[in-house]
C-alpha cells in the first residue's frame, strides 16, 4: 500500500508540474510579442519589426538547428528527402516522436527548401 | 463481504487511473485553448506541397553467437504511412523474422518465421499540442520501445534486458492514446502520451489490459531529456509499474548517452548506453568519421511474477560495439557483449552484422 501511495504521489507531482509548465507557457506565449530574429536596434521604427514574420535565412538557420537537434535524439540525422516525402514524414515524426509543432514547421521548411 | 470490498478497490483504482489520465492530459488541453493567440515562429507557414504515401523497411541480418552457438538472423520491419486529409495518417510496421540455429545431429541451420505487426493505427493531429491514435500502437513506457527500436535506429542488436516491462506481450496495446508536445518556454519542451489498452491474445494482435501515461521535459539547449512512465495493469495480477528515462546529446559532441529505469511485478533493472562518433579526431579523419563506439551496461532483478520474455534469474550485462556507417541509414555492426549470471549462466555474445533503411514515395504528390 505505501509503494502505491508513493507512486500515485509521484505521479500527481509529475502532472502539477506539467499544468505549471503548461501556465508558465500560457503566460509567455500571450503576453509578450513574438521575439525578432533580425537583430535590428531598438528603435522605435525597429519595435514594429518585432511582429513581422521572421526572415527566411533566420529560418533556414532556426529549421537546420531544430532538424539536428530533434532528430538526432533517436537517430544519426537522415539526409534529405523529396519534399512530397517530407511533408507525410512530418506527420508520422511529430506522432513518433512527439515533437512540437514549432519545431516541426521549422524542420519541413528547412527540409523542403 | 469480500465481492463487495472487491468491487470496491477496483472502482478506487479505475478513479485514480482516471484522475491521472486527466492530469496528464490537461496540460495540454490548457495549452490548446491558447492555440488561437499565439503569434511566435511556431505561425511559419507550410510549403504547399501534398503529402504521398511513403514504403520504408528496415532490412538487417545479423550473426548472433551466444555461449559458442551461432544463430543467423535475418529481418524485414516494413513500414507503410498513408498520409490523407490535412491531419490525418494511417502507419503501420511489421516484422518479419527468422532465428535460424543448428539443430543437434543434423545438418544447416533450422528455424521459422515469425510475423508480427508492430503497429496499425489511425493518427488524427487535433491541434498543435493534442493528436488522437488509436488502433494498435506502440506502448509508450520508456523511449526505447517507442523511439530506439528499429533495427537501423538502435545502436546495439541485442534488445535490453528490462525491454518486455511493461511494454506488453508484444511491445505494443490495443486501444486509444493521447499524446503531444508542448513548448513550455523557450528552453523547456514538455511531451506526453496516455494510453488504454484492451487485451487481446490473437496472435499476431496480443496485448495487456492497462491504462498507462509517460511524461518528459526536453531541454533543446543542453540536448536534454529526461521523464517519467506509469502503467496500471488491468488483469488478474493487478499491479503498477513505474520507470524513468533519461536522454542527452552534449551539442559540442557526436555523444548519445541514454538511459532507462523501469520497474513491475516482473522485476526492475536498468541500462545505460553511450555512443560516439568519432567523427571529430583529426587522425585518418577519412574513415574514423564513419566509426561509432558503443557501450552499454545493464542489469536487471528478478520480480515477484516470472515472466517468460525476461530472464529467469538476475542478469548483469556489459556490451561493447562498433557501427560503421556508410551512410545513414546503412551501416555494418559488431558488438562483444559478457553475460554475468548464476548456474552457468555466464556466456559470451558476439554480434556481426549489416543494417539497411529505404524509404521510397508512393506517387507524385503536388506542388502548388
Amino acid at each position: 500500500m505505501n509503494s502505491r501511495c508513493v507512486i500515485l504521489s509521484g505521479a500527481l507531482a509529475v502532472a502539477a508540474g506539467l499544468l505549471l509548465l503548461a501556465h508558465s507557457a500560457r503566460g509567455q506565449q500571450g503576453g509578450t510579442p513574438a521575439p525578432t530574429r533580425t537583430g535590428s536596434p531598438a528603435t522605435g521604427h525597429a519595435q514594429a519589426q518585432t511582429t513581422s514574420p521572421p526572415d527566411d535565412e533566420a529560418l533556414r538557420v532556426e529549421g537546420e538547428k531544430r532538424f539536428h537537434a530533434n532528430c538526432g535524439r533517436c537517430h544519426q540525422s537522415p539526409h534529405k528527402f523529396p519534399p512530397r516525402m517530407v511533408m507525410t514524414i512530418e506527420r508520422h515524426m511529430r506522432v513518433r516522436a512527439t515533437l512540437t509543432d514549432e519545431n516541426m514547421r521549422l524542420i519541413v521548411r528547412y527540409l523542403t527548401q | 463481504m469480500l465481492p463487495v470490498s472487491l468491487n470496491s478497490a477496483v472502482h478506487a483504482r479505475v478513479r485514480c487511473a482516471a484522475v491521472l489520465l486527466v492530469l496528464f492530459i490537461a496540460p495540454a488541453v490548457s495549452a490548446q485553448s491558447q492555440d488561437e493567440t499565439v503569434s511566435s515562429p511556431a505561425d511559419v507557414s507550410l510549403p504547399q506541397i501534398s503529402a504521398v504515401p511513403i514504403f520504408s523497411a528496415g532490412l538487417a541480418y545479423n550473426t548472433f553467437i551466444q555461449g559458442g552457438t551461432p544463430n543467423l538472423h535475418p529481418l524485414v520491419s516494413p513500414v507503410i504511412l498513408i498520409p490523407f486529409g490535412e491531419n490525418w495518417l494511417i502507419e503501420s510496421r511489421d516484422t518479419f523474422e527468422i532465428n535460424l540455429a543448428p539443430v543437434p545431429g543434423e545438418n544447416g541451420y533450422k528455424g521459422y518465421l515469425q510475423k508480427e505487426v508492430d503497429y496499425l493505427q489511425l493518427d488524427y493531429i487535433a491541434s498543435r499540442y493534442f493528436t488522437i491514435t488509436v488502433g494498435r500502437f506502440l506502448t509508450p513506457f520508456g523511449v526505447y520501445n517507442e523511439r530506439l527500436y528499429p533495427v537501423w535506429i538502435r545502436d546495439l542488436q541485442s534488445d535490453p534486458l528490462i525491454l518486455p516491462i511493461s511494454t506488453g506481450p508484444s511491445g505494443a496495446g490495443t486501444g486509444a492514446m493521447v499524446r503531444g508536445a508542448i513548448k513550455a518556454t523557450p528552453k523547456i519542451e514538455v511531451n506526453y502520451a496516455t494510453y488504454f489498452s484492451t487485451l487481446s491474445r490473437d496472435t499476431p494482435f496480443d496485448s495487456d489490459r492497462d491504462v498507462g501515461a509517460r511524461a518528459g521535459i526536453f531541454l533543446p539547449g543542453p540536448r536534454l531529456e529526461v521523464g517519467g512512465s506509469f502503467q496500471y495493469l488491468l488483469e488478474d495480477q493487478r499491479s503498477n509499474a513505474f520507470g524513468f528515462h533519461f536522454a542527452w546529446q552534449p551539442p559540442p559532441l557526436p555523444l548519445d548517452i541514454r538511459a532507462e529505469y523501469a520497474r513491475s511485478q516482473n522485476g526492475s533493472g536498468y541500462w545505460i548506453e553511450s555512443a560516439y562518433r568519432l567523427s571529430q579526431l583529426n587522425v585518418l579523419h577519412d574513415a574514423l568519421r564513419r566509426l561509432q563506439l558503443v557501450a552499454r551496461m545493464q542489469q536487471y532483478y528478478l520480480g515477484k511474477v516470472l515472466d517468460a520474455d525476461l530472464p529467469q534469474v538476475n542478469t548483469n550485462m556489459f556490451e561493447f560495439g562498433m557501427n560503421y556507417y556508410i551512410q545513414d541509414d546503412f551501416r555494418f555492426v559488431t558488438s562483444y557483449g559478457r553475460q554475468f549470471a548464476p548456474d552457468g549462466g555466464n556466456m559470451n555474445v558476439w554480434t556481426l552484422g549489416v543494417t539497411y533503411r529505404l524509404a521510397l514515395p508512393v506517387g507524385h504528390g503536388d506542388v502548388q
